[in-house]
């Protein structure tokens, strides 16, 4: 048994024998290749090329790169989503790690709780962002009437620089803080009770076994946690699209690098300068991920 | 690390599992479409659309046709119609079956899935076409010259249809598309409103200053209720005024844009001066609430609306009753309309080329025209077939629609059309929100439409 598990795998099975690992193995490795290894490269190749809508494309060197580079959209938009990480991911996963206490404690109908909190996170983004559209509405919305109750007179959320971008921050940070919630808390409850108990014993309060205990021990999944909120959030597209009309005089101060993208893929029908945008998108995330990955030999700490 | 992997693992197990679902069952629905198939050879064409594909499609004609033609539309309100149409097509040429899908066009998706049929080369023989994608599908070869088929099916296109809108589908001086239906812009006005103030109707005749006078009788912002609206609407709202004051978008020859032309800003401007005269909600307040909900919640006395909204707001409970329609007023004396319409296209890659062509060419002629005019959806393109539209609904003003086709102006489209939509709403919507003159707007607008425009002649 221990010789089978150690050989080296293709140097001794007879051919029948790795035909069956193949084919085992093969409708997950067929739908990776077709359906992202092979669009992932073609889209490399496209963004050097002039695509047109009908997928007929030209190579044209690097002139899609130093089109995009050369225009100040891409920079804005790079700036919003910078902005919108900002925004959400903190604030996202302090409040997330909060609940997440919250709800390790015993209270009363905690799995009602758990429930709840988790809602936005299996509800459709489109849904959600009709919902939150209401509710920011500078008219009619629950936003304005419930400040009117105070005598502050409301605004129109999605229409002002100084507002939109903070009002669909705000709808990220409360969908996202449901998935989050849940990885933390799974974290929470692997903690051994016995830690808790040594500490207590030391007169430790709840807050000293909190910072020192919980955070510490849960770094491994505030660590996830983090790397999935970063991604996400730097490929923020369905929230804005559906909140942010076109006339809206925050469109240009709220359109995300996904957005930028889709435009140009879609509305213009230029795939290839959209394949371009969508390498950079890539290449923004690929970095963010690898400084990660390096920076949590720091802080984030195994048993 | 154990922790992080355990998480890790759970997540790539679930992962995994979801792709092991998703491709298994895509084989297996792809296997049991091929023993259908190959078991069965007889299957009637019916049965096997109904399995293969999703359960809006249907089909029209005998199920022992020899040519079997698939057709392409966007809208489901329009579905019985076409289908109507379709079977009175197999009706009278027994051979043919003709398979519609129906695809939405929310989201791009109608585009998306033609052009991907186009590029693997397998797309549907007919379909529906717009003005603000046809150029861009002629230049790509796609669509087939329908003039010889016309002409097989007794189509006169000059004589039979408005001239705006068979110059929208001619292309190098060949006609891409038959006219199918067309729309153009009115004025609708709440009856109710009015009648609570004591103000008399608008009538036909009225001049923009009518307008603006009924608008100041009406307005009753401290009630949430305003005169008109003045969206940021180009093709129902400031186009209609920029072309009555002598102004212009696009000039023939599709190099150069005109902004900045006095004329055509002056034809925006009279918009602005509505919110800024409190006659019309704000911009953002318009872009919160659109002029057409505010309307269908009786809080709008006013709105231009184009013929397209006709079943929308005649199916809500709220206003269906109250609501009546007039003619665009006229502007510095002159009259004015942007039409536009779609057409039916043939797939020039269509494995059934001859039979598509007479199928498009045929729902042009007279009897087609007549059973989509008779539906009330749409107005049908045929001179002869408009009349059906405003017959539809005989207590409302409909005839304020289909007048006008003959006065009106074509929707200015290019290949780059629409950038120049967004580029227009975002230089105009500074000047509507007052943060920018019109006409620096409209300098803005210009420069970058004309940068685009001379990218797109190069």
């Amino acid at each position: 048994m221990k010789s089978a598990l150690t050989r080296r795998p293709g140097s001794g099975y007879k051919l029948a024998d790795a035909m069956w690992g193949y084919f085992f193995v093969a409708p997950v490795v067929i739908g990776l290749a077709v359906f992202y290894a092979f669009p992932f490269l073609q889209n490399i190749y496209f963004s050097f090329c002039e695509v047109d809508r009908f997928n007929r494309s030209s190579f044209i060197g690097l002139d899609n790169y130093r089109e995009m580079f050369g225009s100040a959209e891409l920079y804005q938009s790079t700036g919003n989503t910078f902005l919108y990480v900002l925004l959400t991911v903190p604030l996202g996963i302090f409040l997330a790690m909060i609940v997440a206490a919250l709800l390790n404690s015993k209270a009363r109908g905690q799995s009602a709780f758990r429930t709840l909190y988790y809602l936005p996170a299996i509800t459709m983004p489109a849904a959600i962002a009709m919902v939150w559209k209401w509710i920011y509405n500078g008219n009619y919305g629950v936003l304005n009437e419930f400040l009117k109750l105070f005598g502050i007179s409301g605004r129109n959320w999605l229409n002002e620089s100084a507002t939109a971008m903070i009002a669909v921050a705000v709808v990220g940070i409360w969908s996202m803080v449901g998935y989050n919630m849940v990885i933390l808390l799974a974290g929470m409850q692997g903690i051994s009770p016995s830690y808790y108990e040594a500490a207590q014993i030391d007169g430790a309060g709840a807050l000293a076994c909190f910072f020192h205990i919980t955070i510490p021990m849960l770094s491994p999944s505030i660590f996830f946690v983090l790397i999935t909120s970063l991604i996400s959030g730097f490929q923020v597209f369905d929230t804005i699209y559906m909140m942010i009309g076109k006339t809206s005089l925050a469109y240009e101060s709220t359109q995300s690098l996904v957005m930028l993208f889709y435009r140009n893929a879609f509305d213009y029908g230029y795939k290839g300068y959209a394949s371009a945008v969508s390498i950079y998108i890539f290449v923004i995330i690929l970095l963010f991920t690898l400084i990660q990955f390096v920076a949590q030999k720091k802080w984030v700490h195994y048993e | 690390m154990k922790r992080f992997q355990h998480v890790n693992a759970k997540l790539l197990t679930a992962a995994l599992a979801g792709t092991l679902v998703m491709t298994s069952a895509c084989s297996s629905s792809g296997q049991a479409a091929t023993t259908t198939a190959g078991t069965t050879a007889a299957a009637n064409s019916s049965d096997s659309s109904n399995a293969g594909t999703s359960a809006a499609d249907t089909t029209a004609g005998n199920s022992n046709a020899t040519t079997k033609l698939s057709f392409m539309i966007w809208d489901a309100n329009q579905q019985p119609v076409m289908e109507a149409m379709a079977a009175a097509y197999t009706k009278e040429n027994p051979d043919v079956s003709i398979d519609i899908q129906l695809t939405a066009y929310k989201g791009g998706e109608y585009w998306t899935k033609l052009e991907a049929g186009m590029a693997g080369g397998n797309a549907p023989d007919v379909f529906w076409m717009n003005t603000l994608h046809v150029e861009n599908y002629v230049d790509a070869d796609m669509l087939a010259p329908l003039d010889d088929a016309a002409k097989t099916a007794g189509l006169d296109l000059a004589a039979d249809f408005p001239e705006a809108l068979v110059s929208m589908y001619k292309i190098n001086d060949q006609m891409y598309g038959i006219p199918k239906d067309f729309d153009t812009n009115a004025v609708w006005y709440n009856k109710e409103l009015f009648d609570a103030k004591g103000v008399a109707y608008p009538e036909a005749g009225w001049t923009w200053d009518d307008m603006v006078d009924l608008a100041k009788q009406l307005n009753d912002p401290d009630n949430g209720v305003y005169g008109i609206a003045a969206p940021l609407d180009f093709q129902t709202c400031y186009y209609n005024t920029v072309f009555a004051a002598g102004g212009w978008i696009l000039n023939d020859d599709k190099t150069q844009s005109g902004y900045n032309d006095p004329k055509t800003q002056e034809g925006i401007q009279i918009w602005i001066d509505l919110i800024n005269e409190g006659l019309s909600p704000s911009l953002a307040s318009l872009t919160d609430t659109s002029a057409d909900a505010m309307f269908e919640s009786g809080k709008l006395a006013m709105i231009w609306a184009g013929s397209y909204m006709t079943p929308e707001y005649l199916d809500n409970e709220v206003i269906k009753d109250k609501i009546d329609l007039v003619e665009l007023p006229t502007y510095d004396g002159n009259e004015a309309n942007v039409i536009n319409g779609l057409g039916y296209s043939v797939y020039s890659g269509s494995k059934n080329l001859e039979a598509a062509e007479a199928f498009a060419a045929w729902m042009g002629g007279a009897e087609a025209m007549k059973i989509q005019g008779e539906s009330g959806v749409v107005i049908s393109a045929r001179n002869d077939a408009q009349q059906y539209f405003a017959a539809s609904q005989p207590s409302l003003n409909l005839k304020a629609y289909t007048d006008k086709a003959a006065i009106a102006t074509a929707l200015p489209v290019s290949k780059v059309a629409s950038e120049m939509y967004d580029v227009e709403a975002n230089s105009l919507k500074l000047a509507y929100g007052g943060e920018m003159s019109l006409a620096d707007a409209c300098a803005q607008a210009a420069e970058q439409s004309d940068a685009l425009l001379a990218k797109m002649n190069k």
